[in-house]
């Protein structure tokens, strides 16, 4: 998932640092105070994630969990994700510093996407309809970051759809875990502290 | 709250201490790297965890940025190819998905005896008649005192390129990583602390 470095072209690294920018900007915006211990644990999670392998076909893949970080974070999803990469570019040579934008975006924005879609599936007080939603969210994040990553080497001059193919047949897998992962956290921290979701929903 | 949210961090920070001992470290990074032997360079490239790439791109560039040649993995990740000059090369692999890799090959890691595969038989033709038959047979001893010792040398010489590209992320790296992450949302939370105190 992390796209390394020199592969893509400018434009598409710039515009992908741009728009990185502006989603961070607003994800400091709108994170309150009480909320940085929050974003911290889940960027730490989005960090370490990403070291748990899942061997499939001729690829590599690992747990990405961008749609547990935007469940929980909704918009701080993107300093937390920012951080996140930048220490694996640091850390473990993922990725790197002039893909940094671009992987950042890939991530956080499905994250993002993906906890408007679901929120208020995610909230309801119904088990199955809440699990159901946590379930999509989490899989269907790791889902639009490989539709993204098609997308970004399609600008570079790959093709969109054999690209597409393969970066979703190699994450299905990861999918599915996600939205496990996803779902029993929500279930578990429905039951343990309802309130931590509450308090993301409020803003 | 603020207790609450105590108990949250001590509860995520037990089980991302759990992951990092629990779960073998893999990298998730593509290794490139490459070798000679005798008129050729070899690479080989995999994935942590050594998983081959089958199928990506191997790009040599020479230090002007200029393509000098390209192919395909095989099956076991291997390309090889004739060396194009004795110079620094650059090697370049493109896998799928964005994934990519660099090897420097530098010009101090070919051998005396190396010479680009076009190039190699002229060397006797400026020399003394005489001297014509001493120097082909030296040529021809080199060779073959080349030849077996790269043969002899091939794995101490893949073992070394491994080593100088391979750097799996360790628990130093991790622990390191979540302290750093802990460190920021310290300052943050500072600074936070500060305006609306």
């Amino acid at each position: 998932m992390h796209i390394s470095e020199g592969i893509l072209t400018a434009p598409v690294l710039i515009s992908g640092a741009a728009l990185t920018v502006a989603g961070t900007a607003v994800g400091l915006k709108k994170l309150d105070y009480d909320r940085i211990p929050q974003v911290a644990i889940l960027s730490a999670g989005f960090f370490v994630a990403s070291l748990v392998h899942v061997p499939v076909g001729p690829s590599s893949v690992h747990l990405v969990l961008n749609g547990l970080v935007g469940i929980f974070l909704g918009w701080a999803a993107f300093p937390a994700i920012l951080v996140g990469l930048l220490l694996q570019a640091i850390l473990f040579q993922y990725g790197g510093f002039t893909s940094l934008g671009v992987n950042t975006l890939n991530m956080a924005l499905p994250a993002i996407v993906c906890y408007l879609l679901f929120n208020k599936g995610v909230k309801s007080s119904n088990i199955f309809i809440s699990s159901i939603a946590s379930f999509l969210c989490g899989s269907g994040a790791v889902f639009l970051s490989s539709i993204m990553v098609a997308l970004s080497l399609y600008f570079t001059g790959d093709q969109f759809i054999t690209v597409a193919k393969l970066v979703v047949a190699a994450n299905f897998i990861v999918m599915i875990i996600e939205g496990i992962v996803a779902l029993f956290c929500v279930r578990f921290l429905k039951k343990v502290k309802p309130d931590i979701l509450e308090v993301v929903y409020e803003n | 709250m603020k207790t609450d949210i105590k108990k949250l961090c001590t509860a995520f920070l037990t089980i991302f201490i759990l992951f990092c001992c629990v779960s073998p470290v893999y990298a998730h990074k593509v290794y490139l790297f490459a070798w000679t032997e005798g008129d050729t360079i070899y690479t080989e490239s995999y994935f942590s965890g050594d998983r081959k790439v089958q199928d990506g791109t191997v790009k040599v560039f020479n230090m002007e940025g200029k393509e000098l040649l390209n192919g395909k993995t095989n099956d076991k990740g291997e390309f090889s190819f004739k060396i194009p000059e004795i110079a620094d090369l650059k090697i370049v692999l493109e896998s799928s998905m964005g994934h990519g890799a660099e090897y420097l090959f530098k010009k101090s890691e070919f051998s005396a005896g190396q010479a680009p595969a076009a190039q190699k038989v002229s060397i006797s033709d400026e020399q003394e008649k005489a001297s014509v038959q001493i120097a082909s047979d030296n040529n021809q001893l080199r060779k073959e005192i080349d030849a077996a010792l790269d043969e002899k040398l091939k794995p101490v010489i893949r073992e070394l390129a491994k080593l100088r590209e391979d750097k799996k992320p360790g628990v130093t790296e991790i622990i390191g990583g979540i302290g750093y992450i802990l460190g920021i949302m310290g300052i943050i939370a500072y600074m936070k602390s500060k305006k609306t105190g």
